[in-house]
């Protein structure tokens, strides 16, 4: 079984008590969350409860990091997010960082998302390729909505997941809709991913980003599973030397 | 350069020539490109790309090029796309002061559907089958070249999800031929020539010397770009990347991945790509890339250009100008024969097996 979870923003926006509560009633097969501190005026109430949170029974947890600016400068940001426990994962949109040298003391820690239509960079092969040239220790969250979005076939995650699959550290998973919305799986999304879900490591966390009601959770979290029953046995070969 | 050409630069210092004409429309091409994208600056939409395709598409346009543009859409349909659409042909008519042509295959909203959805069957018209191999032999996005790109995949999956019977014969072996692809491009090869004699037939000979010559070259070289592109996973492996799949459906994702690169890659350069392999004679080289530089180099010279539109088909075997661009037309052709039926190391094989019976 593949670490499942869901976003707390997905489940309850800037509440991330409320989105850890909701998924208390599926665990254990629940046993990977992402806190979500979208908003950066949510960061600060995240940093203060972080060491406190209950996380019993979350055998992954990660962190995204404000996706734009308001509250915070680029500087305070940054050390609020260092700040937060080592071990975390930070989920990042690269399009708030400005500073890379200060993004690079992160190291591993750094965890750069591929992006959708609506940006300008982070979204192609060519694009992923240029930003890991910039952040060489990052880590990778692929979100595959935003890959499909740009590429239905699945043609360019297949290739990320050629190209930086070593740097892989979680997924992101929902139906993108036109106009950048998370929506819970269709069958079309779902046939896609499974093109991909061999290729994805078995102890890679599946991190649900389908905004769904609490009534939907499990139909998503079944949705999400199948999507990537298939197990990593036909992983493509290494390169030619 | 918008499109680096590495081939056709490296096959012309080998042979110590210069193809100037080739040169000054990949620079008039990108001069062309820029002034439009500044026009259009402001009008874009995540789920709409504006396309050129022709010349302009080529990167072999001159200051007589029409620019044969589309708005692709490829998302929720919006009445807005009307306006949208519009104001582009407003901008691109200012940028260009051409009109584009009368068949309305270009100027107008495309909706991806019909391009992905409508390969071959009753429903593929001659419109949208022109569209379709203009978009992936000869196109460039003037705004949001992912919606391009996202497009020709899906028309790409299409093609090579047809797999062939011989996959399942072999497992693991797996067939790099996209015989739906390639027969699409036989067809549409045929098509350009039928309808050249359509419109002769329509327009009672009107504008026939100029399209008589482009179906020489330019059409040919589109020709000559589909049968490449459908043979990239025998001709452009040069990473080994189809030997990587471990699976038939990890294989067609890779063989559409490596076909789809080509559609980024100007046919000319193409070209010179298989005529830059070992085998291939000098002098070959030198026909196919000479003569298309002569043809780019009269198209570019106004006076030439008009002659050719307005030539009476009556003076067809006395006229000068459109006798010596036939005659050079014919040496393209022998290049072309030359390359591919004798000289190439894998093209006459696979001309042999599967372009024609």
């Amino acid at each position: 079984m593949r670490p499942i979870g869901f976003s707390t923003g997905a489940l309850a926006k800037g509440d991330f008590r409320r989105g850890l509560l909701l998924q208390r009633p599926y665990q254990p097969r629940v046993c990977a969350v992402e806190l979500s501190a979208l908003r950066d005026h949510e960061l600060p109430v995240l940093l203060e409860a972080a060491r406190a949170l209950e996380l019993a029974g979350f055998r992954y947890v990660s962190v995204h990091a404000p996706s734009r600016l308001g509250t915070l400068g680029e500087r305070e940001l940054f050390e609020a997010l260092s700040a937060l426990p080592p071990e975390w994962p930070i989920v990042a949109h690269p399009e708030i960082l400005h500073t890379p040298a200060w993004w690079r003391t992160l190291g591993p820690r750094l965890c750069l998302e591929n992006m959708d239509n609506r940006k300008t960079h982070a979204r192609t092969i060519a694009e992923m390729r240029t930003m890991f040239h910039d952040y060489p220790e990052a880590t990778f969250c692929l979100d595959v909505g935003h890959a499909r979005q740009i590429d239905p076939t699945m043609s360019v995650a297949l290739h990320m997941l050629l190209e930086h699959g070593p740097r892989l550290r979680q997924l992101h998973v929902s139906e993108v809709g036109p106009r950048g919305e998370h929506l819970a799986l269709g069958a079309t999304a779902r046939w896609a991913y499974a093109r991909i879900a061999a290729l994805v490591p078995c102890e890679c966390p599946l991190i649900i980003e389908s905004v769904v009601s609490e009534a939907a959770m499990e139909r998503e979290l079944d949705a999400v599973a199948n999507a990537f029953a298939e197990a990593p046995a036909a992983q493509l070969q290494p390169a030619p030397a | 350069m918008e499109s680096p050409t590495p081939a056709l630069d490296d096959l012309e210092r080998r042979l110590g020539v210069r193809w100037a004409s080739i040169a000054r429309a990949r620079t008039k091409t990108d001069e062309i490109l820029a002034r439009l994208r500044a026009a259009l600056e402001g009008l874009d939409d995540p789920n709409c790309a504006v396309v050129v395709t022709g010349s302009l598409g080529r990167g072999e346009a001159d200051d007589g090029s029409d620019a044969d543009w589309l708005l692709l859409v490829d998302g929720p349909s919006n009445p807005d796309h009307t306006r949208l659409h519009r104001e582009i042909g407003q901008k691109i008519g200012e940028a260009i002061g051409k009109d584009v042509g009368r068949t309305r295959t270009f100027g107008e909203i495309v909706a991806s559907h019909d391009l992905v959805h409508y390969i071959a069957g009753l429903r593929d018209t001659n419109i949208n089958l022109t569209r379709r191999m203009l978009l992936l032999a000869e196109s460039r996005a003037l705004t949001n070249p992912v919606v391009r790109e996202r497009v020709i995949r899906n028309v790409l999956a299409r093609y090579v999800e047809d797999r062939p019977v011989s996959n399942k014969r072999d497992t693991g072996r797996y067939d790099p031929i996209p015989y739906f692809l390639l027969n699409d491009v036989v067809r549409y090869w045929r098509t350009v020539a039928s309808d050249y004699a359509s419109k002769m037939w329509e327009r009672t000979h009107d504008g026939w010397g100029i399209r008589n010559i482009k179906l020489r070259f330019s059409r040919k070289l589109l020709f000559v770009w589909g049968l490449l592109a459908s043979f990239s996973g025998r001709l452009f492996d040069d990473a080994g990347s189809l030997a990587r799949a471990g699976t038939e459906d990890q294989f067609v994702l890779l063989l559409l991945e490596l076909i789809r690169e080509q559609t980024d890659t100007p046919p000319l350069e193409l070209l010179a790509r298989v005529a830059s392999s070992s085998g291939v004679k000098n002098e070959t080289a030198l026909e196919i890339f000479s003569t298309y530089d002569e043809f780019l180099g009269a198209l570019a010279n106004p006076e030439t250009r008009k002659h050719l539109e307005e030539l009476p088909f009556d003076e067809a075997g006395t006229d000068p100008v459109y006798e010596a661009l036939r005659r050079t037309s014919s040496k393209f052709r022998t290049g072309i024969n030359d390359l591919f039926f004798e000289q190439h190391p894998l093209l006459p094989e696979l001309i042999h097996k599967f372009a024609v019976f």
